[in-house]
C-alpha cells in the first residue's frame, strides 16, 4: 500500500518551474512595463500638450500686450493724449539750444542773399 | 472508434478548417491586399494636417516704431461629426458670439468635419467661451489660432503701409509690395484624434515648423510724417483742396523721409473707406505740373552749354505769338538771364530756353530727369506719367511743356527730379523700403541707393541751385516759403486744371511747390500739391502763396526735428503780406 502510494507521487522538477517562474515573470513583467510605458506615453503626450498650449497663451498674451503698447505709444494716441490735455510739450526756443560745433561755411554762399518770412499764423 | 465515428470526425474538422481558412484568407485579405486603402481610411477618419500658420511679420518706421502689428484672435470651428448635443451647442456658440441661433443650426446642421463659424473672434471672447464649452462638456468646437492686422496709427501713413485682405494677404502699399517677405511660410502637423476629438499625442506624425514673415522697415521717419500730416490736416481746413500730396525725400539716398495724402482713410476702419480715399496720389495721380517743370528747360539749356546763367533772353514783354497762338507771361519782361527765367517764372524765357535747345534735345532731358517712366519705388501701381515722344508734339508744344503744360507726372517724379537739382545732378532712385529683418533683428536684406544716371554734370545742378536759392528770396515768386535761419531752393508751380472734357478749367488750379534745404547741403526735398484750393482771394491762388507757406511750416520744423543748425544771419523778415503784393505769380 505505501508502496504504491509512494510510486502514484509526481515528483516535481524545480529546475523546470523556476524557468517557467522566471519566463512567466519575465513576461509579466514586460507586459506590466509595456502597460507603464504605455501610459507615460500617453501622460507625457499630456503634459507636452498642455505645456505647449501654455507656450500658445503666454505668447498670445505677450502678442496683445505688444499690441496695447503699440496702440498705447502710436503717434495718433499720444497727439490725442496731448490734445485732451494730459501730456504737454514745450517746445525748445532756439535760444535756449547750445552748439558745439561750428558751421562749415561755404565761400559763395552769399552769392544770393535769400531772405526770410516772418512765422506764418494760420 | 467505429468507422462510422471516425467518419463524422474526419467531416467536423474538415468544416473546422475550411472555416477557418476562409476566416483565414479573409483575414489575409484584409490585413496586407487591402491594407493601404482601410488604413487611409482609418487614417482619413482620425489623422488630419493641422496647419501651423505663419505670424505675418510686422512693418517698422526708420526708428523702429510699430506701423503694422499682428493681434492674436481665433478662428472658431465646429466639426459636425463630434457635436454630442447640437441645440446647446447653438444656443451656447450663438450668443456669445453674437450669431442668430436660426443662422448658426443651419450652419451645423450637416455632417461636414469643418465649418467655419466665426473668424477673427478677440482672444478674450474664445477663452472664456472655451470655458463655458468644457464646463458643460459640449464637443464639436474647436479653435484656431490665427491673427488680424492691426495698425496702431489709424489714417497716419496709410496709403504707403496698405492693408491686408481676410486671407491676410497684402492688396495695397507696402503690404502688398512686401507681401513675399511678410507672409512667411505656414507650418503643418499631422495629428490624430481619438473618438472624442481630442488629439492622441504620441501618435503625431510629420511634423514642419512655420517660418513667421519678415520685418520690413520704411524708410519713413513718423516724427517727419507726423509733421506733414498735421501741415497737409492744416492745409485741408484751410484751403479745402480736392485733393493734396506732400513728399519729403532724402536727395543723397533716395529715402522717403514722408508722404501723406488727402482724402486718406483709418487703415483699421478700412473696409468702411471709399475707393478714392484708398489712393496713394503721390505715385498714381498725373498733374500738369507747371513752372515748376522749368528746372528741366533750364537744365538741357545750361548742361548742353548753349547758354550761360547769366545769359540774356529777350521775354518779348510779356506777350509772344509762336505758331499763331499767343503765350503770355504773368508780367512784361524784357530781358531775363537764365538764372532770372527761373526766378521770375517766365513762360516766354523758358520756351526759349527749350527752342534753344532743340525738341528732340529738350525731349531727351526730360527723360534723363525720369519723367515718362515708373521710378520705381516700391509700392504698388505706381504710374509712368505721359511724356509724348516729339514726333506727337504740335507745333507749339515746345514752348508749352518747358511751363509744364501737355504733359502729366506724378507728384513723385516732380520730387525725384528736384531730388536730382539738389544731389549735384544725379538721379536717384526713390526708396521706401530700408531694410528687411528677421524678428530677432538678423538682416535678411538691406536695400542700398541706387544712382539711376547723371542727369546734368555737378556745375549745371549747382548753377540751377543758385536760381533756385533766388526763387525764395524777396525777388522770387516763393518768398514765402522761407524758412528763419535756412536758405531754401525751390521752385514754385501754378497750373490750371486740366478739363476732362478738353481744354482747362476756369478758376481751378494745381498748385505746387518743390524745394529743398538747407539749399548749400540739402538734407531734404519737400513737394506740396494742392489740387483746386479754395481760397477768399482768388487772385492770390498761386503756388508760391499757398503751397510755399505749407512748406515753409513744414521745412522749419523738420528743420528743427533733424537738429540743422540754422545761421544766425538769416534772420531778416519780410511779411508774407508783401511778398504776394510784390511777388504774386501764377508760376
Amino acid at each position: 500500500m505505501k508502496r504504491s502510494h509512494r510510486k502514484n507521487r509526481n515528483a516535481v522538477n524545480a529546475a523546470s518551474l523556476a524557468r517557467w517562474i522566471v519566463v512567466t515573470a519575465f513576461l509579466a513583467l514586460a507586459g506590466l512595463s509595456y502597460v507603464y510605458l504605455t501610459l507615460q506615453l500617453y501622460h507625457l503626450g499630456e503634459r507636452k500638450k498642455s505645456v505647449e498650449n501654455e507656450l500658445i497663451s503666454l505668447r498670445t498674451q505677450n502678442d496683445v500686450a505688444s499690441v496695447q503698447i503699440a496702440a498705447l505709444t502710436s503717434r495718433s494716441a499720444l497727439q490725442r493724449r496731448l490734445k485732451e490735455g494730459y501730456l504737454k510739450m514745450i517746445p525748445i526756443s532756439e535760444r535756449d539750444i547750445v552748439r558745439l560745433t561750428v558751421p562749415a561755411r561755404q565761400a559763395d554762399e552769399n552769392a544770393i542773399q535769400p531772405v526770410v518770412n516772418e512765422p506764418t499764423t494760420r | 472508434m467505429n468507422p462510422n465515428s471516425r467518419s463524422r470526425c474526419a467531416l467536423v474538422c474538415c468544416v473546422f478548417i475550411a472555416l477557418f481558412s476562409a476566416f483565414s484568407f479573409r483575414l489575409i485579405y484584409l490585413q496586407v491586399i487591402k491594407h493601404d486603402e482601410y488604413a487611409g481610411l482609418a487614417a482619413e477618419k482620425h489623422v488630419y494636417k493641422q496647419t501651423i500658420y505663419a505670424e505675418r511679420g510686422t512693418i517698422l518706421d526708420a526708428n523702429n516704431d510699430v506701423l503694422a502689428h499682428n493681434v492674436p484672435v481665433e478662428t472658431v470651428v465646429a466639426d459636425a461629426t463630434h457635436l454630442n448635443d447640437r441645440e446647446a451647442v447653438v444656443d451656447l456658440v450663438g450668443n456669445e458670439l453674437g450669431i442668430p441661433t436660426g443662422q448658426l443650426a443651419e450652419k451645423l446642421n450637416s455632417e461636414r468635419r469643418y465649418i467655419v463659424i466665426k473668424r477673427e473672434v478677440p482672444e478674450s471672447l474664445a477663452t472664456a467661451l472655451r470655458a463655458k464649452l468644457r464646463a458643460r462638456n459640449l464637443r464639436g468646437i474647436y479653435f484656431e489660432n490665427d491673427a488680424t492686422r492691426i495698425y496702431p496709427n489709424g489714417s497716419m501713413l496709410c496709403h504707403v503701409i496698405g492693408f491686408t485682405d481676410f486671407e491676410h494677404h497684402g492688396i495695397q502699399g507696402v503690404e502688398a509690395s512686401m507681401e513675399e517677405y511678410l507672409h512667411g511660410q505656414d507650418g503643418y502637423r499631422y495629428v490624430e484624434h481619438n473618438r472624442v476629438g481630442q488629439e492622441i499625442v504620441p501618435y503625431r506624425g510629420q511634423e514642419r515648423a512655420p517660418r513667421n514673415g519678415y520685418q520690413v522697415h520704411l524708410t519713413v521717419d513718423l516724427n517727419l510724417q507726423n509733421i506733414v500730416e498735421n501741415e497737409i490736416d492744416a492745409a485741408i481746413d484751410e484751403y479745402r483742396p480736392k485733393k493734396a500730396t506732400i513728399i519729403l525725400m532724402r536727395p543723397q539716398t533716395g529715402e522717403i523721409l514722408a508722404m501723406a495724402n488727402r482724402p486718406n482713410f483709418d487703415l483699421n476702419l478700412r473696409s468702411e473707406a471709399k475707393p478714392e480715399e484708398m489712393k496713394n496720389r503721390a505715385i498714381i495721380d498725373m498733374m500738369e505740373p507747371g513752372s515748376t517743370f522749368k528746372i528741366v528747360a533750364a537744365a538741357a539749356v545750361l548742361n548742353e552749354h548753349k547758354l550761360r546763367p547769366d545769359s540774356t533772353i529777350f521775354c518779348e514783354n510779356g506777350l509772344w505769338n509762336f505758331g499763331g497762338v499767343a503765350l503770355h507771361d504773368h508780367r512784361a519782361f524784357s530781358y531775363l538771364s537764365v538764372r532770372d527765367i527761373l526766378i521770375k517764372s517766365s513762360n516766354i524765357g523758358a520756351a526759349k530756353l527749350a527752342l534753344s535747345v532743340g525738341e528732340q534735345k529738350f525731349y531727351e532731358y526730360i527723360r534723363r530727369f525720369g519723367f515718362g517712366e515708373r521710378t520705381g519705388i516700391e509700392l504698388p501701381g505706381e504710374i509712368n506719367g505721359v511724356i509724348r515722344p516729339p514726333r506727337s508734339w504740335s507745333k507749339i508744344s515746345i514752348t508749352r511743356i518747358p511751363m509744364g503744360h501737355e504733359i502729366g507726372v506724378t507728384p513723385l517724379q516732380m520730387t525725384v527730379a528736384m531730388a536730382a537739382i539738389a544731389n549735384g545732378g544725379r538721379l536717384v532712385m526713390p526708396r521706401i523700403v530700408k531694410s528687411i529683418t528677421t524678428a530677432d533683428g538678423k538682416a535678411i536684406s538691406s536695400l542700398s541707393p541706387v544712382v539711376l544716371r547723371q542727369v546734368t554734370s555737378p556745375e549745371t545742378a549747382r548753377q540751377i541751385g543758385d536760381a533756385l536759392r533766388g526763387v525764395v528770396s524777396d525777388r522770387g515768386t516763393a518768398a514765402a516759403a522761407a524758412v528763419p535761419g535756412f536758405t531754401i531752393a525751390g521752385k514754385t508751380g501754378t497750373a490750371q486744371k486740366v478739363d476732362p472734357n478738353g481744354g482747362y478749367e476756369q478758376g481751378k488750379y494745381v498748385v505746387s511747390f518743390s524745394g529743398y534745404l538747407p539749399a548749400e547741403r540739402p538734407e531734404f526735398v519737400g513737394l506740396v500739391v494742392l489740387d483746386d484750393a479754395q481760397t477768399n482771394k482768388p487772385e492770390l491762388n498761386y503756388g508760391g502763396l499757398i503751397a510755399g507757406p505749407i512748406f515753409s511750416r513744414i521745412a522749419e520744423k523738420a528743420a528743427r526735428y533733424l537738429d540743422l543748425e540754422p545761421h544766425e544771419e538769416i534772420r531778416k523778415a519780410i511779411p508774407v503780406e508783401r511778398v504776394a503784393l510784390t511777388n504774386a505769380s501764377r508760376h
